[in-house]
């Protein structure tokens, strides 16, 4: 028996590469577009090769990235119609009972802690979150990106309005990024200095006894049933 | 500084020792005479009269004439080889510099003095615009400046007397509108076309319309800078101008690419590009084919409000607390995860 199970399938793994690599070209280009009357952004738009350059790269790697999330949600679609894809992300009722149990962990009121699935409610949280933040600035990208095109269906105001939601998202996507993704991925004793699994596409048994304690549960009692079913 | 240039100058000159009035007479005892004429290389009969009221009048009236016209101390005076009054011109502009070094320096960065380099005698040298014998305070009175330079430049010296601020200065009389020089400069004018200027140009109206004090007075409002710049032109132009360069053929809109330029009219003014019936065709300049809602995307120079732009305010204030609340609140749950950790310990 192998100590480690596939999590995450190549098709998932190549997602994850792709939005990791637009979203840094993105956040590098556009974060000195926002604060245009910053010195660093200036000094970094100059690195660049000034502000024609970067807006170009951004709306290439806007126009790829829009593409990722277009082929995501129709491959999603697809699968779940056939009932090919487990609904391992949906939120339930559970991972709101999780997160309570979890906050009452963190702060002594209680030694419980919550059992989690396949994916406990933070990693739903931020697969939402991305999903919705797309949503957003693919929209809003698409609206400044074609101004004049837009505005013949649209108010003109949703240009400005499209702008400041598209930055703002962009942004508030940077920081929850470097604040919680990178936390979660690296700086968390339990997985620093890095955990590995969204790259090789496996996790180790050990880790998923402790971080998905009912997914572990379900594929032992499958080994048992002598089914090669994971998830 | 010019005093002191002026003290050597006289100094240095031996056959001036004769005070200036002296000098004066002497030289009017023949150049008074209307009828004093010599011809130049070319056959032109060139005047030689000089009006000693005129010069008295001016403000070098206490320079002796010699400090300009030097070499003129052998009676006749020597033969000068100038083939017309024009070149004659061209080399007295020399003779300014001796006292007015600073303003000197200054002219050579101009346009003015690129087409003299360039070999174009009619391009101004300093007499041009400030007279000679005649010479005067140049910005006295203040509508003076734009009278000097509508001489040569007639198109935009007529629209600009029309402009608002052309006819604030011309029949309001106030001094603090702007003239010619205060947007070209003055010895140092810059070519209008030229890209560092081009992206100057939301600096330039800055300088009085983010000035509290004065746009009080006419009522406008000093936010006119800040939203521009807010917006996705300003940004670009900012961005460029720190660049130092646009890419060919690409400018971006500036003040006057939408108000005008010596033109302007007050924003309300149903001649003003930019009053909202007329937004649309300004915005079609660059925008070719945009409809009538697209003029919506640009604010007017309005700060958003609930009342002004309401779905542009409501994303303000929606990310305004969306984002403290977010990171906030993930900050909160890795600390108390890492204080838990530390407890278990």
């Amino acid at each position: 028996m192998k100590d480690s199970v596939v999590r995450f399938t190549p098709i998932q793994r190549i997602e994850h590469s792709t939005v990791m690599s637009l979203f840094a070209v993105l956040a590098l280009t556009g974060l000195p577009q926002k604060f245009y009357d910053h010195g660093w952004a200036q000094r970094l738009m100059g690195l660049l090769g000034g502000v024609d350059t970067a807006r170009f790269v951004h709306r290439t790697a806007g126009v790829l990235f829009s593409l990722v999330v277009v082929v995501h949600i129709s491959r999603l679609v697809v699968l779940v119609a056939q009932g090919r894809t487990s609904l391992a992300l949906v939120p339930t009722r559970q991972d709101f009972r999780d997160a309570i149990v979890t906050l009452r962990y963190y702060l002594g009121l209680s030694d419980h802690q919550a059992r989690f699935d396949k994916f406990d409610y933070r990693q739903k949280f931020e697969y939402w979150g991305l999903v919705l933040g797309a949503a957003i600035v693919v929209g809003t990208g698409f609206i400044l990106l074609y101004p004049a095109t837009l505005t013949r269906f649209l108010p003109g105001e949703f240009v400005p309005a499209s702008q400041l939601a598209h930055s703002n998202e962009g942004l508030m996507a940077f920081l929850v990024v470097i604040v919680w993704h990178i936390y979660n991925a690296h700086l968390n004793p339990d997985v620093f200095p890095f955990d590995t699994s969204i790259f090789t596409g496996r996790i180790s048994r050990h880790r998923l006894r402790h971080e998905h304690p009912l997914e572990f549960e379900r594929l032992e009692r499958n080994e048992r049933n002598k089914s090669s079913k994971i998830a | 500084m010019h005093l002191f240039l002026l003290a050597t100058a006289l100094l240095l000159a031996p056959q001036n020792t004769a005070p200036a009035a002296q000098d004066a007479e002497t030289c009017l005892a023949c150049h008074s005479n209307p009828q004093l004429v010599t011809t130049t290389g070319d056959g032109t009969a060139t005047r030689l009269h000089v009006d000693g009221a005129t010069f008295a009048k001016s403000v070098h009236a206490k320079l002796a004439c010699a400090d300009c016209h030097t070499g003129m101390s052998t009676v006749p005076h020597e033969p000068r080889p100038f083939r017309t009054q024009r070149e004659l011109t061209l080399a007295y502009d020399e003779q300014c510099r001796r006292c007015h070094f600073a303003n000197y320096t200054k002219t050579l960065d101009s346009v003015h003095q690129a087409s003299v380099a360039r070999g174009d005698r009619t391009a101004p040298v300093c007499v041009d615009c400030h007279g000679s014998h005649d010479i005067q305070r140049p910005s006295e009175p203040r509508t003076r400046i734009s009278q000097t330079c509508a001489r040569c430049h007639q198109g935009v010296a007529t629209a600009y007397v029309k402009s608002v601020h052309g006819r604030a200065l011309t029949t309001e009389a106030a001094t603090d509108v702007p003239v010619c020089t205060d947007c070209h400069q003055t010895h140092d004018i810059g070519g209008p076309h030229q890209q560092q200027w081009e992206l100057r140009t939301p600096e330039l109206c800055g300088r009085c319309h983010s000035n509290a004090a004065l746009m009080k007075k006419y009522g406008l409002s000093t936010a006119v800078l800040s939203t521009y710049l807010a917006d996705f032109h300003g940004k670009t132009a900012s961005l460029r101008e720190n660049q130092g360069t646009t890419p060919t053929g690409k400018v971006v809109a500036r003040c006057t690419d939408c108000h005008g330029v010596h033109d302007i009219q007050k924003a309300d003014d149903p001649d003003s590009p930019v009053m909202k019936a007329n937004l649309q065709k300004t915005c079609r300049k660059c925008h070719e084919d945009v409809n009538a809602n697209f003029p919506g995307a640009w604010l007017s120079h309005y700060e958003p409000s609930w009342k002004k732009a309401p779905i542009v305010y409501g994303v303000k204030v929606a990310y305004s607390v969306l984002i403290p609340f977010m990171i906030g609140g993930l900050g909160l749950q890795i600390l108390l995860h890492l204080w838990r950790l530390m407890v278990n310990r």
